[in-house]
């Protein structure tokens, strides 16, 4: 008897001191890579706008912030971003256009139907202190600036103009916005330029010139080169290691892809031929009972209007109270600003594939990693799992797409970083791991 | 925003909630845990109803048996190839445990019978809903009671047969996690419970060669354990719980049929050896489903499993120290039925490796004190589950012990 308790003694005893596993995972190594300071280039895409703002916790959920983490496995240094103190958003001035961080919340329409859909943040407005320069807290490892396009990055004086970078230039009125990535001598840069090149003339539906040096224009190749090859070359002369990533094809993100061109549902006959009557035919217009195109405005065709077709988009900023009760896109055609016809399409497409030609030649000729966002992005249309949640593309749901439809969620921040892990690992030889996405947050549901 | 359940449908379907993989559990009686779960030749006790029904016929009279065993495995996760995470499995102490009664029906009787209350089935795997792997699963609970009434008859001095019906209950209880947050970050939560039932049988051959050399082969069948009603509960932010009704479930785990084949020889008096060879019919194993009975946002899944059959091999030896009191040992290699790229963390397994020991003492003729003690460990084991991409290395390791009281009427 006793011998069976000592037994049992003796085994609980060992059970403490032996039986727990002593696995650890390997440590990551920076390969031929020195991670010790780490500059991130970029847009708005880079400084972790989401929501159709910048804000403190956006910001911290950047793609550069979680690259830093992993490169801290791996002899990776501090990481400063130049952080607003607030959640709201910043700037607030909606007559500019700048209005407040979307969430998700409830609201009633012209029709007096409640939904759950994006609406702007209603806690109180904490941006005080936004607008101070904190340049003298710097230099700052994140240089992403929101609305800063490739042809801008070299241009003296830039840093004024812009909000978000005149806050934390250093003499935002006197250098170059190259000049402040330079500022900080990185040993590794991350730089994900050009996407305001194309994006300001698609997200206007394409009402500025394909090539031009305007807002809302698409940049000119030239120009674009110039400043990119400027850049990148600056960045080799410090003896700096780094990746380039290219830009995603812009008519595949939610702020195209979510509001329906078939749009217009007619439930009466009636509906469909007083249409018909009124319209008597323009342009092949025609109406069914069920779903029809928009009709839209189109200059270029006789009286000045059309149905779209496929492959034409509908912006998601178009008001929706418009569409349901003031008649817009039925009897009223959809102002161009709200469109993207086929031969905008056509011109946002070919530029892009123009810059990323530019961006890939750079890359290889410096050896530098190449991240294809482009293609990413695109497989992300078909669907990425990471660790049980499966992450597309569609506006709300799909968990990637921030509530603007153009910008990333933290968890799509998160995929974009894993992808350019990858491409850190395969050219510099390095064994970063991924970041855990789903550690982050999507979109959040009352 | 009627769509906005596809989000959630897509990642249940991704990574639907498993049952344990290599859940079997070999512990239905002390000398055959503490001789690395060998026992099918060698009739030692009232457990032989388990192990094997054709044995009953060789006890020497009705006995009565119960043992327990206190079971607390840990399963660690790791990142791999590199990374800074890991994650170990809380602990949780789960009892299986046996009761058998039986024996010949009277002193010389050819027929014996006997009755087996055992759990040879169950899992606790309690991750936490804050790891790496929470949307496929956090915490998974399988139990199952078998309960076998049976009937063994010698039909000569050498050859005895016996035959046992099983009747199957269970539990089965899985939380894990929806990729729905609430306004703080929180996730949403589905916790899946219910019922299972099954039949089966189990049947054995006990050959007395001579009375130092003895075989026996049993066969326990599949059971398909099936839960028709179970509970579906969803906890979701307020704003898509119209999407998320709680519902019933209906899920099927087949239990695999078990062949054994043993032989056990006594080399002198007081010492002997016993070697089992073991084919589980894990292929049965192929995929799992759940079907909801209201679907909205939460679509049936249906998961690939793809087990692969398995022998594994068990060795234990016997010592009688003194007319009293004895001591064994034993080891086992069980190899994993589970496929490296669908190797859910809600059924962790590799190959493992059993080395057992323990005692037995008989205080009074009549009655007897069992205890045993058994290791278990895997290599460090570098998987994935495809269906929801997400891989990693795991350790499993557990060092349980066991106590038992037989007493003969």
């Amino acid at each position: 008897m006793k011998k069976s308790y000592l037994l049992i003694a003796a085994s609980a005893a060992l059970c403490i001191a032996s039986c727990k596993s002593k696995i650890e995972p390997e440590k990551p190594t920076a390969g031929d890579a020195d991670f010790s300071n780490y500059i991130a280039i970029g847009n708005s895409l880079t400084s972790g706008f989401s929501d159709g703002t910048l804000y403190r916790s956006g910001q911290e959920n950047s793609y550069p912030s979680m690259l830093a983490a992993q490169f801290q496995l791996a002899g990776g240094g501090e990481f400063k971003q130049p952080l607003l103190p607030g959640e709201a958003g910043w700037p607030i001035v909606p007559a500019a256009g700048y209005n407040p961080r979307r969430v998700m919340g409830y609201s009633t329409d012209c029709l007096g139907v409640k939904s759950l859909s994006p609406v702007f943040y209603a806690l109180p407005i904490d941006t005080a202190g936004s607008s101070a320069s904190i340049a003298s807290q710097g230099p700052f490892n994140n240089q992403g600036v929101p609305g800063i396009r490739c042809i801008d990055y070299t241009l003296t004086g830039y840093g004024i103009f812009n909000p978000y970078s005149a806050r934390f230039y250093t003499n935002p009125g006197s250098t170059k916005p190259l000049d402040q990535a330079l500022l900080a001598k990185p040993t590794f840069f991350t730089m994900w330029l050009g996407s305001n090149d194309v994006l300001g003339y698609a997200t206007s539906g394409g009402t500025g010139a394909n090539g031009g040096v305007a807002i809302g224009d698409i940049s000119p190749l030239s120009v674009f080169k110039a400043s990119y090859e400027a850049s990148v070359n600056a960045l080799m002369a410090l003896n700096a290691k780094g990746v380039l990533i290219n830009i995603p094809d812009v008519t595949a993100i939610p702020y195209f892809t979510t509001v329906p061109i078939k749009g217009l549902v007619l439930t009466r006959q009636g509906q469909a031929d007083s249409l018909n009557a009124a319209y008597g035919g323009l342009n092949g217009i025609h109406f069914n009972v069920g779903a029809n195109y928009w009709v839209i405005a189109d200059s270029s065709v006789t009286g000045n209007i059309r149905q779209i077709k496929e492959g034409e988009y509908v912006c998601l900023s178009i008001p929706q109270n418009n569409l349901k009760c003031l008649g817009w896109g039925s009897v009223v055609p959809i102002p161009d600003g709200y469109v993207l016809d086929m031969q905008e399409v056509n011109n946002v497409k070919s530029a892009t594939t123009a810059f990323n030609l530019v961006i890939e030649d750079v890359a290889t000729k410096n050896h530098l990693g190449y991240v294809d966002a482009n293609a990413y992005l695109s497989s992300l249309q078909s669907g990425i799992t990471w660790n049980g949640v499966s992450y597309n593309p569609t506006f709300v749901t799909g968990g990637a797409f921030s509530l603007d439809g153009v910008h990333l969620t933290p968890r799509g921040y998160a995929l974009i970083a894993n992808e350019i892990l990858r491409v850190i690992n395969t050219t510099y030889h390095s064994t970063l791991p991924m970041v855990d996405i789903n550690s982050k947050n999507g979109v959040l549901f009352p | 925003m009627k769509k906005i359940c596809t989000l959630t449908a897509a990642a249940i379907v991704a990574s639907s909630m498993a049952f344990g993989g290599s859940f079997q559990l070999n512990l239905q009686g002390i000398r055959q845990t503490a001789m690395g779960g060998t026992g099918v030749a060698w009739p030692w006790d009232a457990s032989t109803i388990f192990f094997n029904p054709g044995g009953l016929a060789r006890l020497q009279g009705i006995q009565a048996y119960g043992s327990v065993n206190f079971v607390q495995p840990n399963v660690k996760y790791i990142q791999t190839p590199t990374g800074g995470y890991s994650s170990s499995t809380q602990s949780h102490t789960s009892t299986p445990f046996a009761i058998y009664v039986g024996g010949p029906l009277m002193k010389d009787s050819r027929l014996a019978v006997g009755v087996g209350v055992y759990t040879p089935f169950g899992s606790r795997l309690d991750w936490g809903n804050n790891w790496a792997g929470r949307f496929i699963v956090e915490d998974i609970s399988l139990h199952s009671i078998f309960i076998q009434p049976t009937a063994s008859y010698a039909i000569n001095d050498y050859v005895s047969i016996g035959a046992g019906f099983v009747y199957a209950i269970g539990t089965v209880d899985i939380n894990k996690a929806i990729p729905l947050q609430d306004l703080n970050g929180n996730n949403g939560q589905a916790r899946l419970n219910g019922n299972a039932s099954g039949y089966g049988y189990n049947l054995g051959v006990q050959v007395k060669a001579t009375k130092d050399l003895q075989f026996g082969v049993s066969y326990r069948s599949k059971v398909n354990m099936e839960v028709n009603n179970g509970d579906a509960t969803f906890n979701v932010p307020s704003s898509v719980a119209g999407n998320f009704p709680n519902t019933n479930f209906a899920t099927k785990l087949p239990l695999p049929s078990i062949l054994t084949v043993g032989a056990g020889y006594r080399f002198c008096e007081n010492f002997m050896v016993q070697a089992d060879v073991v084919f589980a019919g894990w292929k049965t194993y192929d995929s799992l489903s759940f079907d909801f009975a209201e679907n909205k946002a939460v679509q049936d899944t249906h998961d690939p499993r793809s087990y692969k059959n398995t022998v594994a091999y068990r060795l234990g030896v016997h010592y009688d120290v003194s007319k009293s009191f004895a001591v064994m040992a034993g080891g086992a290699y069980d190899p994993t039925p589970t496929k490296d790229n669908l190797l859910s963390p809600d059924a962790v397994d590799a190959d493992r490796i059993t080395l057992s020991c323990g005692a037995t003492y008989q205080p009074l003729p009549k009655l007897t004190i069992m205890a045993a003690l058994n290791y278990t460990t895997t290599p460090k084991h570098e998987v994935s589950y495809d269906p929801a991409s997400f891989s990693g290395a795991y350790q499993i390791k557990s060092l349980l012990p066991a106590i038992g009281l037989s007493y003969s009427f």
